[in-house]
């Protein structure tokens, strides 16, 4: 090992946790962009498998005229397979519950979308496979007995195997209903013939097509989709509720796997341009002492430049190593959570390399501007040993408010000293914005669905549970809930699917039918207040006129498959975070169907005098009751399913102060360093350490003080774009951060700054003053 | 000038060793030193580098403490002080001027001299322009360290050692940064506010021509006196050369 390497070992050796800061610092990025980049990858390849392995269709088509479309559809070159089915949902009796559930058959040779047997067998007549989730939930399995109603009654189906399939790895109901419980929607799939008996149908409703090798092809999707004119919903594999939201969920992987890098990167490159600025000036004299010895300016180039490359390789080739690691358990944890039937998990040596390549770049960057300046140091100069002696003058604060002149020497010393090295400042407060950013957008998030959460449950569905009927009813069946020990009250609603069409937009929802006064749901416009229900026309939810581009005052063509069309003008806008649907009166629905619109559901609400199982149980005993809802469960529930959001979020979090530490720690040694002399003078002189400590505490923590209202101001807005790319027809997030939220985090970081300069502080306590206040390079 | 110095500080060093740890070797900075310097003297330390006079200067301050002997300021032994007993007598007894001049850039002359006063006793340091004007440098007040020369650093650096009318005043190697002309000018300033205030000066330096124009001159080698004289006629500062 040369010279120079030995020296550039033990200056590092010097500097350890400076350096070791910044390897960490690059560390978390690289691997934070390896575990999102790869598990992205992984998951892709999880789900295309899957597709591949299960003939995933590439187009669906319910209702309208099948066989007709079947004939087109087969004649298409570009079509590979095509199958017509039975899809109905019907009340399932299970063991203590009830549930509304969906039947899907299964054509006697399937060929497209294809079940992946976790355990049993293919469904024989008479029995029925059940999906993973609802098996999970229920402890379910071969040999249990599932009731199904059809129309002649209950029909009992021996299950005989547990399925997956590619139409239920996120088991959605539809696109509005895309986060369900098993409590309140389950899948079985039956051979069709039974199906088709279930669902009281002579011919199949649904067809499925299986492009040539599974390959997207827009033109036939066009064509096909033309053919399809009078079809209810027409759907491609990508708009398929669960292949949809699945995407979306990827979608944010590979979103992660840029943003977080970046910000860890540009943090790193920071506090590694910081320390070796810091470096550089330092060794002046030595670097005086090299050029005049003979060495060429490029040598030094390359030496300082090994500065920013030793915590580069440090940090980023166990990086590298570490997110490769974390992307298979990412994945594997991800695939068995969600029951994807084919889990593929690799590793890409192209991407280790780039993120290496990456985090390398990063840290020669943040050296490239010292080394350069160690390279131009004019040797005669340097060998004097004076630094440069920084330019005084006023703060800018004592320039604008000449009372700020006044105030005591020790502020004012603070204030300029946030001017006197103005690079410095500028990335510790760049820093403090980028953790700012980091914390805030994750804790956006959290605040966000909680706020959804609440919004939902508390303020739209205010009702206590809901109840589905096996069929329409009349208002004596809703009286008769009345009558459960622990009901207050019971309101009717009715649920049609339907597709609602506007211009050539048609977007599959389901038309929510309520009495004009119902005290169960609540609507609220873009700003959360309040809007009346009983309008002439429906309430739509903004979703819905998102995807169709319908206006307030504006019609909607909605179709009922099997009943027909109507215009409905559009009479508001709602907001609600879940799902997108058409809200009606019955009097308005009956108004413009030309018929009476009957109940076909119940929303009740407790008196709070029993328990809310006593009345689930009570109710389900009725042999009307189809399934039953309970909101609290359901919310319950879906809090519940936020639970790996929050962890990751949290390590988010733990990330964005490991990374506020780092940086600020850095920045706040390379200030304390620069003060080594001051700071020995002023103690010398008689004042207290506790004084000294103060002194450089204020000055440090007023750039910290500056960064904070920018990174508040900049973590709200990232956070709100962030938010703003989830936005769909299935999900309508915007941002609602709680003020304490931004208040936390603003202390949070002063925390951490205080914290990031203890050891510095802990320097000044033993600082050796007889060698300091000699020492013309401290 | 017209403050003086409201304290006379007799200094008495006996049996004083001070040891220093370098890796795996001890280097013995001073060896049983015995000393006694009378209040209002202009004392010279000089000997070669390495000899302990630095040592003996840090010692008297306060800054350091010795291994063994005492070293008693003013009927105080400094070596039973705890650290803040030790920054209190700094602050109260001690001026300090250094041979890098040690100031702070962001702040002005007359800052550097108020923030001393301000930060170790809480006067507002009105005395700052007063202290400025001994050293010459009434019409500078407001200017930075980096628009001043090193002399008038150093001038800057002496008028915040005497900020806080200490009746000890300890310089180390306080030429050692100017040139010729500059550092004789220092040099008179001190000579010229020693008998105006009657401080003790105790300055520190291997030029031995400095030693002409002292009261006294100690001169260490290998960290013992081997020669403690009085000057019985010093010259000026003016007369100096070197």
């Amino acid at each position: 090992m040369n010279v120079l390497s030995r020296k550039l070992l033990r200056d590092i050796g010097l500097q350890k946790t400076q350096f070791v800061a910044v390897a960490v610092t690059v560390f978390l990025g690289i691997t934070m962009f390896g575990a999102s980049y790869d598990s992205f990858q992984n998951l892709q390849a999880s789900y295309d498998a899957t597709a591949t392995q299960t003939r995933f269709a590439n187009l669906t088509v319910a209702g309208g005229d099948i066989p007709d479309f079947v004939s087109f559809a087969e004649s298409q070159p570009g079509v590979e397979s095509v199958d017509t089915r039975t899809v109905v949902d019907l009340p399932f009796d299970l063991p203590d519950t009830k549930l509304l559930g969906r039947v899907v058959g299964i054509p006697d040779s399937a060929a497209v979308n294809l079940l992946s047997m976790q355990s049993g067998s293919v469904p024989a007549p008479g029995e029925i496979a059940l999906e993973a989730h609802l098996a999970d939930h229920f402890q379910l399995g071969t040999g249990s007995t599932v009731s199904l109603l059809g129309p002649n009654g209950w029909v009992d189906a021996q299950v005989s195997g547990v399925a997956a399939s590619p139409e239920y790895i996120w088991p959605a109901k539809s696109r509005q209903e895309v986060l369900t419980t098993p409590d309140n929607f389950g899948v079985v799939f039956a051979p069709e013939a039974d199906a088709r008996k279930l669902a009281g149908l002579e011919q199949p409703n649904q067809a499925v097509v299986y492009y040539r090798d599974g390959r997207p092809d827009d033109a036939l999707t066009a064509a096909l989709t033309s053919a399809a004119a009078g079809a209810v919903d027409v759907y491609t594999r990508e708009e398929q509720p669960s292949n949809s939201a699945l995407k979306e969920d990827l979608a944010g992987f590979e979103e992660l796997s840029v943003f977080f890098p970046i910000l860890f990167l540009t943090a790193s490159g920071m506090a590694g341009y910081v320390m070796i600025t810091r470096l550089v000036q330092a060794q002046r004299p030595q670097i005086g002492i090299m050029l005049a010895n003979g060495f060429t300016r490029r040598t030094l180039l390359r030496h300082y430049l090994g500065y920013g490359l030793a915590p580069g390789v440090a940090g980023a080739i166990p990086g590298a190593i570490a997110g490769s690691l974390l992307a298979r358990v990412i994945t594997g944890y991800y695939t068995d959570i969600i029951s994807v039937p084919v889990t593929v998990v690799e590793t890409h040596p192209v991407a280790a390399v780039v993120a290496v390549v990456l985090g390398i770049g990063a840290s020669l960057l943040a050296a490239l501007g010292p080394a350069l300046m160690a390279s131009r140091v004019t040797p005669a100069e340097s060998m004097r040993g004076f630094a440069p002696i920084g330019g005084g003058r006023p703060s800018i604060i004592e320039r604008l408010v000449p009372a700020a002149s006044r105030m005591p020497i020790r502020w004012r010393m603070g204030l300029r000293g946030i001017e006197r090295n103005p690079r410095r400042t500028i990335s510790t407060i760049l820093g403090v914005v980028l953790s700012l950013i980091l914390v805030l957008v994750s804790w956006g998030m959290i605040d966000t669905i909680q706020q959804l959460m609440n919004f939902q449950f508390d303020q739209i569905e205010v009702q206590d549970a809901r109840v589905y009927f096996d069929g329409p009813v009349d208002e004596s069946a809703i009286s008769a809930l009345t009558t459960v020990d622990g009901v207050a009250s019971a309101e009717r609603s009715a649920q049609i699917p339907a597709s609602v069409t506007s211009g050539s937009n048609v977007l599959s929802t389901a038309v929510i039918v309520l009495p004009a006064d119902t005290r169960m749901h609540g609507f609220f416009d873009a700003h959360h207040d309040p809007i009346t229900f009983d309008q002439n026309g429906a309430l739509v939810s903004q979703g819905v006129l998102d995807s169709t581009g319908a206006v307030v005052g504006g019609d909607l063509e909605v179709t009922v498959a099997g009943v027909g069309s109507i215009t409905v003008p559009v009479a508001g806008a709602v907001d609600e975070p879940l799902g997108s649907f058409v809200y009606i009166t019955f009097d308005e629905a009956q108004q413009l169907a030309g018929m009476p619109v009957p109940a076909t559901a119940a929303l009740i609400s407790y008196d709070g005098s029993v328990d809310a199982s006593t009345i689930r149980q009570a109710i389900l005993d009725d042999p009307g009751v189809a399934a039953f809802e309970d909101t609290e469960a359901l919310a319950g529930m879906m809090r519940g399913f936020m639970g790996l959001f929050y962890a990751f979020v949290g390590v988010m979090l733990a990330f964005g102060a490991a990374m506020a530490f780092a940086l600020i720690f850095n920045s706040m040694s390379v200030n304390i360093a620069e003060r080594t002399r001051e700071v020995g003078t002023l103690m010398a002189v008689g004042v207290d350490r506790s004084t000294v400590s103060r002194l450089v505490t204020v000055e440090n923590l007023a750039v910290v003080l500056i960064g904070v209202p920018i990174g508040l101001i900049g973590g709200y807005w990232v956070s709100a774009a962030a938010l703003a790319s989830f936005q769909s027809d299935m999900f309508r997030l915007t941002l609602d951060m709680r003020p304490s939220t931004l208040i936390l985090s603003a202390l949070a970081m002063v925390i951490v700054a205080l914290l990031s300069q203890r050891p510095g502080l802990t320097a000044i306590r033993r600082m050796d003053l007889t060698r300091i206040i000699k020492d013309r390079s401290s | 000038m017209t403050t003086k110095a409201t304290t006379t500080t007799e200094i008495h060093l006996s049996d004083v060793s001070k040891t220093y740890r370098v890796g795996a070797s001890d280097v013995h900075a001073l060896r049983s030193v015995d000393l006694s310097i009378e209040p209002g003297q202009f004392v010279v330390i000089l000997g070669p580098s390495g000899s302990g006079k630095t040592t003996l200067l840090n010692l008297i301050g306060a800054i350091d403490t010795p291994t063994t002997g005492s070293v008693d300021v003013g009927g105080t032994d400094l070596g039973s002080l705890d650290e803040t007993a030790r920054a209190a007598y700094r602050r109260s007894s001690v001026g300090f001027v250094f041979q890098f001049f040690n100031l702070i850039p962001t702040l002005t002359a007359a800052e550097n001299v108020e923030l001393i006063a301000e930060l170790t006793d809480g006067d507002s340091g009105e005395r700052a322009e007063e202290t400025l004007g001994w050293v010459g440098l009434a019409d500078r007040v407001d200017h930075f360290p980096s628009q001043l020369s090193g002399g008038e650093q150093q001038r800057v650096a002496i008028a915040r050692a005497l900020a806080k009318r200490p009746p000890l005043l300890l310089c180390d190697e306080p030429t050692g940064e100017l040139d010729f002309e500059t550092g004789r000018s220092i040099l008179g300033l001190l000579r010229r506010l020693n008998r105006q205030h009657g401080q003790t000066v105790l300055v520190v330096t291997h030029n031995a021509a400095i030693g002409q124009m002292a009261d006294r001159v100690i001169r260490l080698h290998a960290g013992e006196i081997f020669d403690d004289r009085h000057v019985d006629t010093p010259i000026s500062a003016e007369e100096l050369t070197w």
